[in-house]
């Protein structure tokens, strides 16, 4: 297992390098003045000129290039043009609102779509299983942007029972930042009134991000527990006389849980790249906002800092869901 | 109950407590406290030396003060930091003398050498908006303290008052404190910049007491302001990037203005009697430019058959009202704006200026513009407009990055952009579009006219009267033969909770006095 864990592990070294090299070219070879466009029209000459020559940008690419690897061995992502700060500091400021809002978010996913992908197997053919396809089908084609502004409408704007935008209540205090993670940093402090109120703010933002989660589980699941469901030990269990709880979590379940495990990694990755339309309408300063003025303002270095980033979570993603297969299934065994 | 059931119960009831099954009450701001939503994330750095955005120069407006201020009419110049000055007869060299008793938040007095060293600072920093400073002092040694309450400043060049107030009422003058700069200077940055990009050394009406950037902005008063104590204790800028939240945010009262919202969404906020929308034509323009070095469009009647082709209330009605109409490249209410608008759509007049150009077959063109709504909408208006003519445009989006790109490389054919005062002056605007030399707009659209030698001429001009007449004369120059179609000069609104009394939106970029403002 340990040596298992050493090649993947190794591999994904590889493999984050192979993004590096085709993001730095691909970002450099496309047309445009990142200079410019941070400066905006009105900047004069001079100063766009000697900014470009102050970051290094008039030099060859295959040289920026170097001298970027000789950096990143050194732990330095390099400043970005647009916030003139280091990457990494920008990454560590805005990566925890978008792991909190993920792991909210793929919690309601993974909780919502399991509860309804088995009760439409059990349910095949009924009504509610139809309901079910066609409601997840609804919230799969739901742009979510739109689904965020109409939550945003009914439950905080019409109903008032959750808070607007933003991750706390304008009147309270950030707890001291430990973790960057404002509900985990409020625990720390002990105050749980911004605990509290951090919770309830994450609720609108995570039930909309995790809409989509929800619905591509659901689906897995339906179909996983409708495999597993025909086979003969299910049968067997059912024949032994098992109250049918007991079949379908520990007997059906259990077995089908090997795609719905790879799915859920996949979302979970895919929601800590951020996630750049719910961070506008909810106001949430996460990475996905981050990323997209990067790109959009041929920002270099913050470009390379996200991708290296994003790499990062899908190897570990993708290690984490491959153990995961063998603490399941006991069939399968790395050597 | 079996033990699943009971987890049940538990996982909800906690759930309940968790987001507190009670409404919220309608949200309320307290009196003293002003919150606004808008777009804070452009802010770089609030280093008043630094700064170049909206927010960080909104900030520093609130944090710095400056020698001086410009009337609210923009026609002169008032008394900040200094309280008189008197100006030498070839009108370059001005000395001011300074209000006593003044003090920096830090409680130290804002003195002389403090000018002298704040404006000395922006030559040594050189960052972006040092432009307005270094255009017309020639150097650091040209910024003297004289004893403890005068300065004198030498100009590059005769200064007309408006002109001084351009460059000393501007934020990037704004007076820093030389005791906390000291003390925060690291060997690498002797200036303190990083230390004062997210920090406080002003002595304005309100202190900065924190930036956690993409989230807010919290400025609180200060209560030994020079002029007095401000009326509001707190003011949030709060991020709200989605324009529908903020409305939703502002109509629920947990927010008292709303700063970049929608042109559809001001006007449907009208006649609602708890918000009130306020707007200001800005010191600014949408164009349309066209590259002279473009074969067809060197010819001056093919640049004319261009602004008499297009439908200029069409295009109007595609901004959605949000524009006050004008052709000229002074924007209204800025001093020297020259009121004429001699183009609409006449289809048979642009004809025939493209057949006196020899062009009444027509030709290709390419037109660039951002995605950003209306600009697509507008160019596809335009397009249409010049088929008329016999012009085949073919529109491009590209990202700004790639626009300016092209556009400063000169090498587009047509563009649709935007440009906004650096300063309050005609000078700022017939320099970007008349002055060849300057490297600005005339420069990339490869336009060099002998109009340059007027607006050379023109900044200089002491006698306000002839200056003003120098500059109708470089408008109308650029408006019958430059290679400009200017569609208008962008409106600058704000939704207001109907209790914020004194808030103003200003022409020029996102200037907000907010010393006077306060909640009924």
């Amino acid at each position: 297992m340990g040596a298992y864990v050493a090649r993947r592990l190794l591999l994904a070294a590889v493999a984050i390098f192979g993004v590096l090299v085709i993001t730095f070219f691909l970002s450099h070879i496309v047309p445009g003045d990142p200079v410019a466009a941070i400066l905006g029209p009105q900047a004069p000459e001079d100063v766009i000129e000697e900014l470009r020559h102050r970051w290094g940008l008039d030099r060859p690419i295959p040289e920026q290039f170097l001298l970027y690897l000789r950096r990143l061995a050194q732990g330095d992502f390099g400043q970005s043009l647009a916030t003139h700060r280091p990457v990494l500091q920008d990454l560590k400021e805005f990566f925890p609102a978008t792991v909190e809002l993920a792991t909210a978010s793929i919690l309601v996913g993974v909780a919502a779509g399991l509860a309804v992908g088995i009760l439409s197997a059990i349910s095949r053919g009924s009504w509610l299983d139809h309901l079910v396809r066609f409601v997840s089908l609804i919230g799969l084609s739901m742009p979510v942007f739109w689904l965020g502004l109409i939550a945003l409408l009914i439950f905080y704007y019409n109903l008032g029972w959750l808070p607007g935008p933003g991750q706390i209540d304008v009147y309270l205090l950030r707890p001291p930042w430990v973790t960057g993670l404002i509900t985990v940093d409020a625990l720390i402090a002990r105050d749980f009134e911004v605990f509290r109120n951090a919770l309830r703010h994450l609720v609108l933002p995570a039930f909309v991000l995790g809409s989509h989660a929800m619905v591509g589980i659901a689906r897995i699941t339906r179909a996983s527990m409708l495999e597993v469901l025909g086979q003969e030990y299910i049968k067997t269990a059912r024949a032994k006389g098992l109250p049918e709880r007991i079949v379908i979590l520990r007997h059906a379940l259990k077995n089908a849980l090997l795609p719905i495990i790879t799915v859920i990694g996949i979302y979970y990755g895919s929601l800590l790249e951020g996630a750049v339309l719910t961070e506008t309408v909810f106001a949430w300063p996460g990475l996905g906002r981050y990323a997209t003025s990067a790109i959009l303002s041929q920002d270099f270095a913050a470009i390379m800092g996200v991708t290296i980033l994003i790499a990062l979570i899908f190897s570990f993603a993708n290690l984490a869901v491959d153990l995961a297969y063998a603490f399941l299934n006991p069939k399968i065994r790395y050597e | 109950m079996n033990r699943s059931r009971c987890m049940l119960v538990v996982l909800v009831t906690l759930a309940l407590l968790v987001t507190g099954w009670v409404p919220n009450v309608n949200g309320q701001v307290a009196k003293t406290l002003l919150v606004l939503g808008r777009l804070i994330s452009d802010a770089v750095s609030l280093d008043p030396a630094q700064a170049f955005e909206f927010t960080s120069v909104w900030v520093d407006k609130q944090v710095y003060d400056t020698l001086v201020d410009f009337s609210k009419d923009f026609s002169r110049a008032v008394p900040m930091l200094a309280r008189s000055w008197t100006v030498s007869p070839d009108g370059k060299t001005y000395t001011f003398r300074l209000r006593s008793g003044v003090k920096f938040h830090s409680g130290n007095p804002v003195d002389a050498k403090a000018v002298e060293f704040s404006i000395r600072r922006v030559f040594r920093l050189k960052l972006t908006p040092s432009f307005i400073v270094t255009s017309f002092i020639d150097k650091p040694e040209d910024v003297v303290a004289i004893g403890r309450d005068q300065v004198q400043i030498t100009f590059n060049q005769p200064m007309p008052e408006t002109m001084m107030a351009s460059v000393l009422a501007n934020p990037v003058t704004g007076i820093v404190d030389p005791a906390l700069i000291q003390k925060n200077a690291t060997p690498d940055d002797p200036m303190a910049n990083k230390w004062l990009s997210t920090n406080d050394a002003g002595s304005g009406p309100f202190i900065l007491r924190s930036w956690r950037r993409n989230v807010r902005i919290d400025l609180e008063a200060f209560p030994e302001y020079w002029r007095g104590r401000p009326k509001l204790n707190r003011i949030i800028l709060l991020e709200m990037p989605e324009p529908t939240t903020q409305l939703l945010a502002l109509q629920r009262g947990d927010i008292d203005a709303a700063m970049s919202l929608l042109p559809r969404q001001y006007r449907e906020l009208a006649g609602r009697k708890d918000i009130i929308v306020k707007s200001s034509p800005t010191f600014s323009l949408r164009y349309l430019a066209m590259n002279v070095g473009y074969e067809p469009f060197s010819k001056v009647q093919v640049r004319n058959a261009v602004k008499w082709a297009i439908d200029y209330d069409a295009i109007k009605r595609i901004w959605e009202d949000a524009i006050d109409p004008g052709q000229t490249i002074v924007p209204a209410r800025m001093f020297g704006h020259l009121p004429e608008r001699p183009y609409r759509k006449n289809v048979e007049r642009a004809r025939s200026l493209m057949r006196e150009a020899g062009y009444e077959r027509g030709f290709k063109a390419e037109l660039l513009t951002v995605p950003d709504p209306p600009l697509p909408d507008v160019a596809a208006k335009i397009k249409e407009d010049l088929a008329a003519i016999g012009i085949d445009v073919e529109v491009k989006q590209l990202r700004s990055a790639d626009l300016l790109g092209i556009y400063r490389a000169q090498k587009h054919q047509m563009v649709i952009a935007r440009w906004g005062a650096d300063y309050p002056d005609p000078d700022n605007l017939a320099k970007a579009f008349a002055d060849f030399d300057m490297r600005q707009l005339a420069y990339r659209n490869q336009w060099d006219h002998p109009v340059k030698q007027l607006v050379k001429q023109a900044v200089g001009e002491l006698d306000r009267k002839k200056r003003e007449e120098l500059y109708k004369r470089i408008q109308k120059i650029t408006l019958e033969e430059g290679p400009y179609v200017v569609f208008a000069y962008p409106l600058r609104q704000i939704a207001l909770r109907a209790n914020v009394k004194g808030l103003e939106p200003s022409p020029l970029y996102e200037t907000y006095d907010l010393f006077e403002v306060w909640k009924e």
